[in-house]
């Protein structure tokens, strides 16, 4: 009875582990989506999160200092709200981004990068600073306004800038040299 | 099957686009508004038929949307008193009655549909943003009683 009990368990065990093995994305499809996902996201990067004129615009205070001087308290409460949201969306999407980068390395860079061990240790400690300081100034900005954090800002964009780099390198691989030279095509669009 | 413009027409079209047309007008608003008006929104192709006659309608088409593309960028470095500058003279150029045209703004929105396609949505969110508060700072002016900071648009220091 305790032998049938036995492999009456064992069977079970194994049903599932095939039913969770079967479940699995394929290893192929997983890695073509997570380089697809990181090139969209060092794109989106590049070209419409991190250049300096847009992240100057969004925090510059003399913005601020226009409104307070020259509208009435409720235009500077709407000023400071709206800041606010253009803020939070900058700070969110370029923590997503990050994200979509890290989910690639942790995942399939060593397949295509040929990262040495060095270099990836760096990286997962620049990830986790990157992502632990964009966090801190999502909240800041959430309960302190806009201008509350503006050297974090500096330090997050620079610190993605780097990684940025890093993953430009990483990625490299699709970007033939055919490609390349189009990108600055005055018909082509942003790479987004 | 059609094939796609050649690029050194496409700069021609725009250079003549931008020295024919776009260079009489000062503001980039007036141009990003302009430009938005020659798109078809059901394609979301361009239409200039001076620019086809003289090129091809896709070149055309092109060279527009890529002027509409610039004029945009340049809206967007904008500080916010340069938009509310530009509003400003948007607004007299148009010679609407200004609280209807304020109204008219805050109610249909009319910049959130005049951006190009092809651009970064926090661009597009932030300008948006920047033009909703300049109305905001252009109505507190048409409200406020005369002699109070905000009724005057003249006492910006870059006026």
């Amino acid at each position: 009875m305790i032998q049938l009990i036995f492999f009456l368990l064992l069977g079970v065990l194994l049903f599932a582990s095939l039913f969770f093995l079967a479940r699995r994305r394929p290893r192929t499809e997983g890695g073509a989506q997570a380089i697809v996902e990181a090139r969209q996201a060092l794109s989106a990067l590049q070209s419409g999160l991190l250049p300096p004129e847009l992240v100057e615009r969004i925090f510059a205070r003399e913005d601020l200092e226009y409104v307070v001087s020259h509208a009435p308290p409720a235009v500077h409460k709407l000023f400071l709200n709206e800041r606010k949201q253009v803020a939070l969306s900058w700070a969110r999407q370029v923590r997503a981004a990050i994200l979509h980068l890290r989910r690639f390395y942790l995942g399939k860079a060593r397949l295509y990068a040929g990262l040495e061990f060095r270099t990836e240790i760096e990286l997962a400690i620049d990830f986790a600073l990157l992502l632990l300081a964009s966090r801190t100034l999502e909240l800041a900005i959430y309960w302190r306004g806009p201008y509350a954090a503006v050297r974090m800002v500096g330090a997050t964009t620079l610190a993605a800038a780097r990684i940025c780099a890093i993953s430009e390198k990483a990625l490299a691989f699709l970007n033939p040299p055919a490609l390349a030279v189009s990108g600055h095509s005055i018909t082509g669009s942003q790479a987004r | 099957m059609l094939t796609p413009p050649r690029r050194r027409d496409v700069q021609e079209a725009a250079d003549d686009l931008q020295r024919r047309t776009l260079a009489g007008m000062a503001r980039a608003l007036d141009r990003m508004i302009y430009l938005a008006s020659m798109r078809d929104y059901n394609t979301g192709l361009y239409y200039h038929e001076g620019l086809a006659s003289q090129f091809t309608q896709e070149v055309a088409s092109e060279a527009t949307s890529y002027c509409h593309r610039e004029a945009f960028r340049q809206l967007v470095r904008c500080s916010l008193q340069e938009i509310v500058r530009q509003l400003e003279g948007y607004l007299l150029a148009t010679r609407t009655n200004p609280r209807e045209f304020v109204a008219a703004w805050k109610g249909l929105q009319p910049y959130r549909v005049a951006v190009p396609v092809e651009i970064d949505p926090l661009a597009a969110e932030l300008l948006a943003s920047n033009i909703k508060v300049a109305l905001a700072i252009l109505e507190a002016r048409l409200h406020a009683p005369p002699g109070e900071p905000s009724a005057s648009p003249h006492q910006s220091p870059g006026r």
